[in-house]
């Protein structure tokens, strides 16, 4: 809301500068957004007096001035103007000085003379006639006012005012308009308010011999007022008006519309003017619009109407679009005879809806938005009246068509003071209170420590306690309340065991060298194709977006990979030669499609690594880290996911259950990613993993005796896994095996064809005492008949 | 005899100090202190002399060969010792060579200032609570008193994914689903993800992130408000700043706050991280608002509580003074690595 401060005088005594306005209107809960200064665009233009007046001996227009400029020396200035003497009081714009048509003066010279600054014209100050006498002459502006020489030009030209811009919030909407910044001024600063008095002559008739008011929907219209006015006088409207209009960001038209405007602007209540002589059938019917009907706005644009919308028309179509654009039929133009003038209130979701399925905001249709009060719509069209009585804009009709079906009590608040203190913590006298509130236009008496509070309509945002509260103590001041320590009983604050254990997770991954990414948590709904997931892949069920910024963020992910090669593709990209990165974040599961309850949030932790370091086993035993920080047996199990290497994918069961897929990407879907070098990627379902109930660690005592090594080499089938020979290995070393460890596989020359030579060591332990020769013996035996089981042949 | 000795003992010893390496000091245990040695050697002589002067000499011989030993031990040790310093001279290393490490990973920045605050926060009694992303308009909304025909409500700014089912545009949120599940005392965190249709720009993103507080007692005043989050502006700002209260408007609460904290750049004075104003807006704040406590079946009459929304986001360009919010979601590794 944009106000000129000089025009906010005309309704409050402001008895302190602009930015102590503002700085106390901020504490009382009004931001300003920002303070314009009128005329800030010229800076360091001062009336001069031409003292002397010299020919440039080299150029035969040019003259040489000498400047009084109220300083202790004369300035030398040159100019090319003519219509100059000495004793001419003139506009100086002196060395570094800035012109509101964009010029920056410095001084310089003319032709060899030393000039220091620029004597100016009414067009370089973008002055008009009608701004000052005289600007429109061609050469020097001559000031006719005796100003002292020095005089900053801004207050020659009586550019002191200031547009305030002021952040109304949401819960007061009755701040929106002059009279309410001017009334929480006037109880900021302690001084009068005094708003207009509408009183204003009318010329007889009967407003029922000219038109009819029926509203047939007062849900969305609770209250509607018609006026007729005769005999219009069409004309500009005067300056002051003009210029706060145009102040507050409006461009003034002639004096009818302009006062439409000025009213909403000083009472916050849109008006809206009809070509009386256009309104078929002499009937407004406020309804609501029928199907394939139409109108043409005041801005030339064509609308379909829908049922819902709600519009005023007169006895055929659609005149106006309610509360928000008037039809350009009944426009008020130069010529217009006669007008039909509204004042009402519609219901603000109604107007919110039109208006985004329209497409059209309007400084009307925002303010029925937020909400207007039922009672100001008859105050505004008083107003209206008494300005056009006042402009001599025509003659006004006798009579109000007042359509509404009863307006509202004020509503009565009985709130105990200490009810209020308790809330505040604050010790406020009861006294203050009553002030406070009378003030603020809230009626307040108090008897017995209860206050019992009158809030009239307008301020629809007071519904108790907590309001009145807030009310009292923006007025006495925020600085009051100083804060005091926790009190109650000491605790500490605790976690939930799954942020537990996330935290540790990602300690763990960091400390492996994984750095954690933040990404969106809706994707492009082509992610899914990109990693070539089968068409009946659940996976593909993900919830869309009903209004997404894009088809880029428009489905909820159901996977963290496709957001992770899109990290690694920006990294690989900008040349960056390797990275690991993480993300611990949700997959949605919807239970049903269509959405019809929240869905499933399920924690998942995505890893990624690229580099000339990684490799499918690099990534393995990252998984295998964070499994074990878990609590889980892993197994792994070959695995077909469409986006990963066939040859190089695994699942990893964690105590028997599906906890993860682990691979290289395929290189045709990294190639879809932009992504030409290799990169593997794990999902891991940590909802699996949280519920894993990890068993409480006890001490076993270290190993007495000594451990014998043994190493195992052996000659297989080349496409048996390493893992099996390992679990017969384990198997046949019963209890007293403690570590196996595989040191080498081979293939190749030497090695028949289909085969391949692998080699472990394992360590032999037993508790209860040195192993003998013999038990090695029978033990390695056992060994060596389960992977002689497998096809595997022992090296000798 | 004794003059024998004497030029034995001093022969020895300056061969000793001749000796250059340990074959020399070998060459000199058992030319003189050996079985064979000379010093031995003059002890089997002294079957010559007299009992009287036997040992009187022997005495001198022994003398004579301990000290030729002290100086042999010496000379060991003092050639050992030289070893050892010309050893461990030749190997010397190039301290400024790059360091072998297993690079650790970061955590990215906003979860590094969220856990300063989860500690904070921790510390002063609040458990740390989740609440579902994806939200209904009933909790993000209506309880929160957001009637329906609130401009807040408006699709422009809440993205939905069914009818009455859309991504949480608040964390207040969660204070709703605590105050129903959990008794006054109530003194919770919820840390979490937030969305709303802003376009992206340097400043704007659709996805961010709030830290909710939520304090429901007997007896909360605003005071207790200024002094939770006073004590959180000095661990984060540092122990002199200040704290301001400023009158503002959430549907939620009320009285409602914007909450300033003195500029921590210039303290105060006005520069330019503060745009000259001294101080730096950083959250929003207020009494929980009494028909939120009824809609989660608290009487306002007996209980009051208040509530604050922190922005991560915010919070975190400002700490690092990062000037685009995108680069938190670009997870560019040059950027994730300066935290």
């Amino acid at each position: 809301m944009k106000i000129s401060f000089n025009h906010l005088k005309n309704y409050v005594d402001i008895n302190v500068p602009v930015n102590e306005l503002c700085d106390r209107m901020v504490m009382a809960g009004f931001e300003v957004e920002s303070i314009g200064a009128e005329g800030e665009n010229i800076k360091n233009v001062v009336a001069a007096r031409i003292v002397k007046l010299e020919p440039h001996g080299d150029s035969d227009h040019l003259q040489i001035c000498q400047m009084d400029i109220g300083a202790e020396n004369l300035v030398q200035i040159v100019t090319g103007a003519q219509n100059i003497k000495e004793g001419d009081l003139v506009p100086a714009a002196l060395d570094n000085s800035d012109l509101p048509n964009g010029m920056h003066i410095k001084a310089g010279k003319l032709r060899g003379v030393e000039s220091n600054g620029m004597l100016c014209s009414g067009e370089e100050l973008c002055l008009t006639e009608e701004d000052y006498e005289g600007a429109s002459v061609h050469g020097i502006l001559i000031l006719k006012d005796e100003w002292a020489t020095g005089t900053d030009m801004r207050k020659v030209l009586g550019l002191d005012d200031y547009i305030i811009d002021f952040k109304i919030t949401a819960n007061r909407p009755d701040c929106n308009c002059f009279l309410g910044v001017a009334k929480e001024a006037s109880v900021v600063l302690g001084t009068a308010y005094h708003p207009p008095v509408p009183t204003y002559k009318t010329v007889g008739g009967d407003i029922k011999d000219f038109i009819d008011v029926e509203v047939k929907n007062y849900d969305l219209c609770p209250r509607y007022i018609g006026r007729v006015v005769k005999n219009l006088r069409i004309k500009p409207s005067p300056a002051w008006m003009q210029k706060a209009i145009s102040a507050s960001g409006m461009r003034p038209i002639n004096n009818i519309v302009d006062i439409t405007n000025f009213v909403m602007l000083e009472t916050g209540q849109p008006m809206h003017a009809f070509n009386y002589n256009d309104l078929a059938d002499k009937k407004i019917i406020v309804r609501n619009a029928r199907d394939g009907e139409k109108i043409t706005t005041l801005d030339g644009k064509d609308y379909n109407l829908t049922p819902d919308m709600l519009v005023i028309a007169d006895g055929e179509k659609p005149s106006c679009i309610a509360g928000i654009m008037g039809g350009k039929e009944s426009e008020i133009e130069d010529d217009t005879k006669d007008l039909f003038l509204e004042s009402a209130k519609f219901r603000r979701d109604s107007v919110r809806k039109t208006g985004r399925a329209l497409g059209i905001r309007t400084e009307a249709s925002g303010r029925f938005e937020k909400g207007v009060d039922i009672v100001n719509v008859g105050f505004a069209m008083d107003r209206a009246l008494q300005l056009i009585d006042e402009l001599d804009a025509g003659d006004i009709i006798d009579g109000a068509l007042d359509r509404n079906q009863g307006l509202p009590e004020d509503k009565i608040l009985n709130v105990t003071s200490k009810s209020i203190v308790d809330l505040l913590g604050v010790d406020i006298p009861e006294s203050k209170m009553l002030e406070i509130l009378n003030s603020l236009c809230l009626p307040t008496t108090a008897n017995d420590g209860v206050l019992t509070v009158r809030v009239p309509s307008i301020r629809d945002d007071i519904e108790g306690r907590a309001d009145l509260a807030e009310e009292v103590m923006r007025i006495y001041g925020y600085d009051h309340i100083v804060g005091s320590a926790m009190r109650g009983d000491v605790v500490r604050g605790t976690k939930l065991p799954s942020r537990i254990k996330s935290d540790k997770l990602k300690s763990l991954l960091c400390g492996m060298g994984c750095y954690e990414i933040a990404t969106y948590s809706f994707i492009a709904s082509g992610a899914v194709d990109t990693l070539k997931l089968a068409a009946d892949d659940a996976r593909r069920n993900a919830i869309k977006l009903i209004n997404p910024l894009g088809d880029e963020y428009s489905t909820l992910r159901t996977q963290l990979v496709s957001s992770m090669l899109t990290v690694m593709a920006t990294n690989i990209n900008r040349k960056i030669d390797s990275g690991r990165f993480f993300e611990e974040s949700k997959r949605f599961v919807a239970k049903s499609l269509p959405l019809n309850e929240q869905p499933d949030e399920l924690p998942t932790l995505c890893i990624g690594l690229y580099g000339k370091d990684e490799d499918f086993f690099t990534l393995k035993g990252i998984v295998e880290e964070v499994m074990t920080l878990c609590g889980a047996h892993t197994q792994y199990k070959r695995s077909s996911e469409p986006y990963l290497h066939p040859g190089r994918q695994a699942e990893v069961l964690a105590n028997n259950v599906s906890a993860a897929v682990l691979g290289e990407v395929h290189p045709e879907v990294a190639a879809s990613y932009g992504i030409d070098t290799r990169v593997y990627v794990a999902e891991i379902k940590l909802d699996v993993l949280y519920a894993i109930n990890k068993r409480k660690t006890t001490y076993k005592p270290l190993p007495k005796f000594p451990a014998v090594e043994r190493d195992f080499a052996m000659l297989c089938d080349a496409d048996i896994p390493v893992g099996d020979l390992e679990k017969a290995i384990i198997s046949g070393g019963g209890r007293v095996l403690e570590k196996v460890e595989l040191f080498d596989v081979y293939q190749g020359s030497q090695i028949p064809e289909g085969k391949k030579s692998v080699a472990y060591s394992v360590w032999l332990r037993s508790a209860e005492g040195t192993l003998t020769d013999a038990q090695i013996e029978e033990i390695s035996a056992k060994i060596i008949a389960k992977l002689e089981k497998l096809g595997a042949e022992l090296r000798k | 005899m004794k003059q024998q000795l004497e030029q034995i003992k001093s022969a020895a010893l300056s061969a000793i100090a001749a000796a250059e390496n340990s074959a020399d000091c070998e060459n000199v245990r058992v030319k003189y202190l050996g079985k064979k040695g000379e010093l031995t050697a003059i002890l089997k002589m002294m079957g010559g002399l007299s009992p009287e002067e036997r040992p009187i000499m022997g005495q001198l011989v022994n003398t004579a060969k301990a000290e030729v030993d002290a100086a042999l031990g010496e000379k060991i040790a003092e050639m050992k010792a030289k070893a050892t310093e010309l050893k461990l001279k030749e190997e010397t290393i190039d301290i400024t060579m790059p360091a072998k490490v297993s690079k650790t990973g970061k955590l990215h920045p906003l979860n590094t200032v969220l856990n300063d605050m989860i500690d904070i926060f921790q510390s002063m009694g609040f458990d740390v609570v989740d609440g579902p992303e994806v939200e209904t308009d009933h909790y993000n909304f209506e309880c929160l008193n957001v009637p329906a025909d609130h401009p807040a409500r408006d699709m422009q700014d809440t993205f939905y994914l069914a009818e009455n089912i859309l991504l949480r545009t608040q964390t207040s949120a969660a204070q709703i689903r605590t105050m129903e599940t959990r008794k006054p005392p109530i003194r919770v965190i919820c840390p979490g993800r937030v969305f709303r249709a802003d376009e992206v720009d340097a400043t704007h993103s659709p996805v961010f992130h709030q830290i909710e507080g939520l304090v429901v007692d007997k007896g909360i005043t605003m005071c207790d408000l200024k002094g939770v989050l006073e004590q959180f502006a000095h661990e984060i700002y540092g122990k002199d700043t200040k704290v301001k209260f400023r009158p503002s408007f959430f549907p939620f609460t009320e009285p409602s706050v914007e909450v300033d904290v003195s500029c921590s750049e210039c303290g105060g004075k006005g520069c330019r991280v503060c745009k000259g104003a001294g101080w730096i807006e950083i959250l929003g704040a207020g009494m929980v608002h009494p028909n939120v406590l009824r809609s989660c079946g608290i009487d306002p009459e007996e209980y009051s509580g208040f509530a604050f929304g922190i922005g991560l986001d915010r919070l975190t360009t400002t700490r690092y003074k990062i000037s685009d919010i995108r680069l938190l979601f670009e997870n560019d590794k040059r950027f994730l690595d300066q935290f």
